[in-house]
């Protein structure tokens, strides 16, 4: 049975069942080329798909999924929505009703190019990262490239779906100075595969990693802090979590009844917007079939709206912002497309910690209290002139004090595919405790 | 799930074609999750996941293939893309095909569960997570309790072109129990979540009002604590989660897929002391329904115990099929991987500090100032320059040697094989606990352990 058929296959089914149901179904390939020592030593090569069905019966919802498609494992799939959803006591489950949406190219002949020219790109960047002398090892360089094709249908009219793809090149870089080593991971990520450019990604990575050869230890203390673009949109990861409508409808938030409050800074600006211009994380619209918007989540410190899907939305009694996101073989959520702080006038290096990178964020930060407590890597500002590299110490906050607490934001965006795409300009922050020697 | 006649056909395509070493691998998963908050189902899914990954050697260059449609027609077609693919890259011999012969080899039932998932209703499961949610009650102040329950249930073939036949049947159960307290100060989390390779007498082993017991437990204490000072001082470490320490800053620079490229600091350091006298740190694939068991690893190799470090002294490294070409070590039985749509690599399984000779009381004699690190979250570590971090879920303050009051906020960050140095004790109450591992082979369950014991030193981030 090929993913058209199939689904038509469980949309007549739930009718005869008497279901209400969403079909959602994805096809993707996938090509990996790795490079090591200039030669390609790893090519992988990938279709892959599934199918997943949301049902709702007597106000109670229930979500099944295969990539088996068999009508025996489509029938599976049916029986054990219906059974899912019969567990649930509350009712008011419902599926939204939908429309004829067509079907989008998002991005058309952009990863056209030969394997040879794909594979070249990666052995380039890996060749400029071996040609600086302090480079001790390359483990990992990757071209990669996914194409996916998304479709959704639902027995209350929802029809379409879009084509969707980018293209990216990665790389792990050690470099050794004297005792001191420093290990850095970084990527590129384009929709076109002639925006990739190995030279300028392998100078950035060589700066990136080099510049904290010689890290000191760091005495224990309250700094400011110069968060770089790519560690606060990690941090923007945990905020995200703040701001879902599920996290606000489950109880789970601590910004539940802030909406039309200071939350941050009057500096703090932060949207989502799916349409954005050259955005790396465009959709026409989201996993329920509601049309892409622009959404100011924070303006000038005040929260204006969460992100909803209709169940969210319609529990909380808020607009549905359309940030529906489910995948065939996960439950309905919610999640940002191209998010981003808003860049400001720019900063002034004054005494302080430029903070480069964090790690650790999954297990040093709690979403719900918002507390953080993550390793840091960064470089110590004194007089306005960076004087070392400072390592093995961990910064300390509460992420709404953080958003409170911002001095001044610098003038550029950066973007990092983190939950979608993030973008940040750097980020002051006064008054950060740091845990060191 | 596959005939054998379909196997010869891809494996002997893709010889005859002139790779050195031809892998299929087949499997089909079924998984369920409920998930409640406040004794209501939010969400029930269940889904099946089937597909098939080829994989072939050319020397020690790998390509690597996957689909879900595993008719013979498409797998053919998968081993003509790889073969394909290959040749697109140069000349590649044709070779003689043929003679294959499988020596089969079928799962015993080693951690086959007792209570399995066919025999019990939704409702069953139902019940017992409320059982959950009920434990939790203790006080005024839980506000929320999250039960979950997964299960999971996989077969899986691998054969090769080296004779492998190997089908092995895995099925692990996980219950969660996620409870929040606020008062007029704030809220804060706690949780407990055991997992085994075992079916639903999951909830025999681990009785289910005290997964909610003990996460509320959790949850009070945080409340109640302190934000734990900033510093550089002497930690215990708790029991069973604690492990999670050494798997970051041990395990993962342990594995031959950054031994072999020289991207581990332990890199060629076998018989060397790289740990304290104190500690021997043991892989086991063959635990009795460990989270991390199995039967035959994902390259159909028989999962074995692998000593890496004995009282201090390297002894071994976790090696897979690739990693062995690339190095020259046997392989231990190491090959793991999310699923299909991943190439195994070496990974670890139910790694843990074995029991030591020091009382539990005795780490803490002769603290006057440190941190009793009880219970643990996740970590991070970068395996080419040895640097990790943890973060505690649950700690309390020593002082002269006493256990005081809670601290809330820590988190640990050191140098791998500095801070191993700095383990000057060990206790002897080894525990283990369920993880999930993330790594160039996708998430997996591996379980990680170890006794209480005694870091000298290691920085502890917190409010300054």
């Amino acid at each position: 049975m090929t993913y058209k058929e199939a689904r038509q296959y469980l949309l007549s089914e739930a009718k005869k069942r008497g279901l209400e149901a969403e079909i959602l179904a994805s096809e993707s390939r996938e090509l990996t080329l790795e490079s090591f020592e200039g030669k390609l030593i790893q090519m992988t090569q990938a279709t892959q798909g599934g199918i997943g069905v949301r049902v709702v019966v007597g106000g109670k919802t229930g979500y099944a999924s295969t990539e088996e498609r068999s009508p025996k494992a489509l029938d599976w799939v049916l029986k054990e929505a219906k059974e899912n959803a019969e567990l649930q006591t509350k009712t008011g489950g419902f599926i939204p009703a939908g429309q004829a949406m067509g079907n989008q190219d998002l991005i058309g002949e952009g990863l056209s190019a030969s394997l040879e020219e794909k594979a070249a790109k990666a052995i380039e960047l890996e060749k400029h990262l071996r040609q600086d002398e302090r480079t001790k090892q390359v483990p990992m360089t990757r071209y990669s490239e996914n194409e996916t094709e998304l479709s959704l249908s639902s027995t209350r009219g929802a029809e379409g779906g879009y084509r969707n793809g980018y293209t990216y090149l990665m790389s792990s870089l050690i470099m050794a100075q004297g005792e001191n080593i420093k290990q850095h991971f970084d990527f590129q990520l384009e929709k076109e595969f002639h925006a990739l450019e190995p030279g300028r990604t392998a100078l950035r990575m060589l700066e990136d990693t080099s510049r904290l050869l010689g890290a000191k230890p760091l005495k224990t203390g309250r700094y400011t802090a110069y968060i770089e673009p790519k560690a606060f949109a990690q941090l923007m990861g945990i905020f995200f979590f703040m701001i879902s409508g599920k996290t606000v409808m489950e109880g789970k938030s601590r910004l539940a009844d802030k909406l039309g409050q200071k939350i941050a800074s009057e500096l703090v600006t932060i949207i989502d917007d799916p349409l954005l211009k050259d955005g790396k994380a465009n959709r026409p619209f989201d996993s329920e079939g509601v049309p892409a918007q622009t959404l100011r989540v924070i303006e000038n410190g005040v929260l204006k709206s969460f992100l909803h899907n209709s169940e969210t939305a319609r529990a909380l009694n808020q607009a549905n912002t359309g940030h529906a996101s489910r995948s065939y073989s996960s439950t309905l959520g919610v999640a940002p497309s191209n998010f981003y702080l808003q860049p400001g006038q720019g900063i002034t290096l004054r005494e302080g910690i430029i903070i480069t990178e964090l790690m650790g964020v999954h297990a040093g930060a709690n979403p719900i209290s918002g507390d953080i407590s993550v390793q840091a890597f960064g470089l110590k500002v004194e007089g306005g002139e960076v004087v070392c590299a400072v390592d093995n110490f961990a910064l300390s906050s509460n992420l709404l004090d953080m958003l409170m607490n911002v001095r001044a934001l610098g003038d550029s965006l950066e973007w990092s595919p983190f939950a979608g795409m993030t973008g940040s300009p750097m980020v002051e922050v006064s008054d950060v405790s740091f845990g060191g020697v | 799930m596959l005939n054998q006649e379909t196997v010869y056909k891809v494996i002997d395509y893709a010889m005859r074609n002139g790779a050195d070493f031809a892998e299929l691998y087949v499997e089909r998963w079924r998984r369920r999750a409920m998930r409640l908050i406040d004794a209501e189902v939010r969400e029930a899914t269940s889904g099946i996941e089937l597909g098939a990954g080829l994989r072939l050697f050319y020397g020690l260059n790998v390509v690597y293939a996957y689909t879900n449609d595993l008719s013979e027609a498409a797998l053919l077609e998968l081993a003509q893309t790889l073969t394909r693919l290959k040749a697109s890259q140069g000349q590649v011999d044709a070779k003689g095909g043929g003679g294959l012969d499988f020596r089969k080899e079928i799962y015993t039932g080693l951690h086959a569960p007792q209570t399995d998932f066919e025999s019990k209703d939704k409702r069953f499961r139902l019940e017992r997570l409320l059982e959950v949610d009920a434990g939790a009650r203790i006080a005024p102040e839980i506000k929320q309790v999250e039960s979950r329950l997964l299960e999971w249930e996989q077969d899986v073939l691998v054969a090769n072109s080296q004779g492998v036949w190997a089908e092995d049947k895995r099925v692990r159960s996980r219950a969660v129990g996620l409870a929040i307290a606020s008062d007029s100060q704030g809220t804060q989390t706690g949780s407990d979540s055991p997992g085994l390779s075992v079916g639903l007498e999951l909830f025999e082993l681990y009785p289910p009002q005290e997964i909610g017991r003990k996460a509320a437990e959790q949850a009070l204490t945080n409340l109640r604590a302190k934000k734990v000072p900033a510093g550089t001082m002497p930690v215990v470490i708790g029991n069973a989660f604690g492990g999670v320490i050494f798997h970051e800053a041990l395990g993962h620079l342990l594995e031959t897929t950054s031994v072999a490229k020289k991207a581990s600091v332990l890199t060629d350091k076998l018989g060397e002391e790289v740990a304290s006298p104190t500690v021997t740190y043991i892989d086991d694939g063959t635990t009795r329904h460990g989270w991390g068991s199995s039967e035959y690893d994902d390259e159909g190799m028989r999962t074995e115990r692998t000593v890496l470090i004995e009282k201090g002294i390297l002894k071994s490294y976790m090696v897979d099929k690739l990693g062995s070409l690339q190095t020259g070590y046997a392989a231990t039985g190491s090959g793991r991987r999310q699923d299909y749509t991943f190439a195994p690599t070496s990974r670890m399984r139910n790694t843990f500090i074995a029991p030591g000779d020091t009382p539990k009381e005795k780490l803490f004699e002769g603290i006057e100032y440190g941190l009793y690190a009880k219970s643990m979250g996740g970590g991070q570590v970068k395996p080419g320059s040895g640097e990790y971090n943890f973060g505690v879920t649950e700690g309390y303050m020593i002082r002269n040697g006493k256990i005081e009051e809670s601290v809330r906020g820590a988190m640990l960050v050191g140098k791998g094989p500095d801070s191993i140095k700095k383990i000057v004790a060990v206790s002897s109450d080894l525990a283990t606990a369920p993880g999930m591992c993330g790594s160039l082979s996708g998430s997996i369950p591996t379980e990680v352990g170890q006794p209480h014991l005694l870091i000298s030193e290691i920085v502890v981030g917190g409010e300054a």
